[in-house]
């Protein structure tokens, strides 16, 4: 992108420094306490159920939001209800719900990548009809605010970028994907979530300059710029093959949560027999990642258990876990 | 504050279309020689390899959503329908000459399904689909054109307009159609109610061209 000009590099900068102040302690090796820890939590199906398992596993992370501003950022992709396309909007409800009982202010944003049509996806997806006052919570974050970000030590080719305001200056973003292969990933996680910060209204649909300057290297720099992060992935019903778009729905029954969105996603590869050591994005974003994956504290189901072998494109049948 | 954003083709494309009475003679002079000037970075070699990887065909450059990056169906089609103003205006050989580009990008970007989507019809080896709204504007930014490749999208748009399950898409599927003469009777009015102030905008051009007076092609 085009460089910022100097009012513009002060804003980024300004906030950076403000994020960085707040910001866990990131460290390349393992990490004590509960940075690391990530909940498998086996769920057949969308159910009631849902509300109490995501209570209980928030519990277990001993999230401090009480009066804080928790954006919730699912993912919307396509209009298609009966598909597993999308984050399950019963999910995203009861993260709602149990984020207000922590004390949080809860808000819901996403900025999709190909649609423009965000509300009307959103509906098609069951987000109105399940969500009380949807439209009054829900930011579309490709067409509202701007912040400007300077990237700091950046593995793609951006020095900075504009990622959604709300994105930014909440106090805790939620990356809450659908568990999916992907054509060009291998698997899109909650660390490739993240891409639906960065504004449409800006990059465009699709978010091109990601491409350009390199989709595991913008993954593994928006992991950095957005550093007060928590993941619930939705693994309950995900996607294979053709993922993000053009999969078939594949049952992992499982929902996994945990503060760092890096071990969760590695939790998530193991669970989808993909090894995470061959995930791009992983490797620039944390560099050891099997020592990030003995950093990793699991707790609630054993990763055997609900291992579910994802089914790959051709392309990448090489990061399978063998 | 909303920090400034420095180009863009969409926007700059969009506040075009207003003309120059509104924008004053030598913006608009200049904000047209600009979009002129834009065009996909596919035109270059190393984005017109990984296009023929990828199989999708490099064909003639259209325009970017930002400068720096690759051409798509959307920025294309709204480039394309401020140079039908400017050309309107007594547009050179020059504006006519990217019309004709912009024409065949569109053209060549097409899903196999009949209409347009982003602007990537084949991801690897597999087909992608089109969506209402990029066939829309696509149809309405290739208006006075007639190919077998147009004529296939008709159909499409024309069945998507029952089923449409967005504001955006239905207006913009609706100009598309009339701007060919295709527009099946009795679509009017909207069937779904616009969640945005742009959305209820595009809705309300949509039913003007409906009534006889399409202000995106005047």
């Amino acid at each position: 992108m085009a460089g910022l000009s100097r009012r513009e590099f002060l804003t980024g900068s300004a906030a950076g420094l403000a994020l960085a102040g707040c910001a866990p302690r990131r460290a390349s090796g393992p990490v004590a306490g509960r940075e690391r820890l990530v909940s498998i939590l086996r769920q057949a199906d969308y159910n009631q159920e849902l509300y109490g398992a995501l209570r209980r596993a928030l519990a277990e992370h001993g999230l401090n939001v009480r009066g804080k501003r928790v954006l919730l950022k699912p993912n919307l992709v396509e209009f298609e209800p009966d598909s597993p396309i999308n984050t399950h909007p019963l999910l995203v409800h009861a993260a709602v719900e149990a984020f207000r009982e922590l004390g949080a202010e809860v808000r819901i944003g996403e900025g999709p990548g190909h649609r423009r049509n965000t509300l009307d996806m959103a509906e098609a997806a069951g987000y109105f009809s399940t969500i009380p006052q949807f439209e009054d919570i829900f930011t579309d974050l490709n067409l509202g605010q701007l912040a400007a970000v300077r990237l700091a030590h950046p593995h793609s080719r951006l020095q900075s970028i504009y990622l959604a305001q709300q994105a930014v200056s909440c106090d805790l973003l939620v990356s809450m994907p659908k568990m999916k292969t992907h054509h060009w990933v291998g698997a899109t996680l909650s660390m490739k979530n993240l891409f639906g910060t960065v504004p449409g209204g800006v990059y465009g649909w699709p978010k091109n300059i990601l491409h350009y300057a390199g989709i595991p290297e913008c993954v593994a720099d928006l992991y950095r710029a957005l550093p007060r992060h928590f993941a619930i992935v939705d693994g309950i019903v995900g996607m294979e093959g053709n993922g993000p778009i053009q999969g078939t729905p594949k049952r992992a029954g499982v929902v996994v949560a945990g503060r760092d969105l890096a071990a969760v996603d590695a939790s998530c590869c193991q669970i989808m027999s993909i090894d995470p050591r061959r995930i791009e994005y992983l490797k620039l974003a944390v560099g050891d990642v099997e020592a990030l994956a003995r950093s990793i504290h699991q707790i609630g189901e054993p990763v055997e258990s609900v291992r579910t072998r994802f089914a790959l494109m051709p392309e990448w049948d090489g990061i399978r876990l063998s | 504050m909303q920090p400034a954003v420095r180009q863009s083709a969409w926007v700059t494309s969009v506040a075009a279309l207003l003309g120059p009475a509104a924008l004053g003679g030598e913006a608009y002079r200049r904000g047209i020689h600009w979009i002129v000037g834009q065009s996909g970075e596919e035109t270059n070699f190393l984005s017109r390899v990984r296009q023929f990887l990828t199989g999708n065909p490099p064909g003639e450059p259209g325009w970017p959503w930002m400068p720096g990056t690759t051409a798509w169906v959307t920025p294309t089609a709204l480039s394309m329908l401020a140079l039908h103003k400017a050309a309107r205006y007594g547009g050179s050989a020059q504006i006519l000459a990217r019309l004709d580009m912009g024409a065949s990008y569109l053209q060549a970007h097409a899903c196999s399904d009949g209409g347009w989507n982003h602007g990537a019809g084949r991801v690897w080896d597999y087909d992608a689909r089109s969506y209402p709204e990029t066939t829309g504007v696509a149809l309405l930014a290739l208006t006075g054109r007639d190919s077998a490749r147009i004529r296939k999208a008709y159909a499409w748009a024309q069945a998507q307009l029952p089923g449409c399950r967005a504001s955006e898409a239905e207006s913009w599927l609706r100009l598309g159609l009339l701007a060919h003469g295709q527009l099946p009777p009795n679509t009017a009015p909207p069937m779904r109610p616009p969640r945005t102030v742009q959305n209820a905008a595009l809705a309300l051009l949509a039913s003007e061209a409906v009534a006889g007076r399409n202000a995106l092609l005047e």
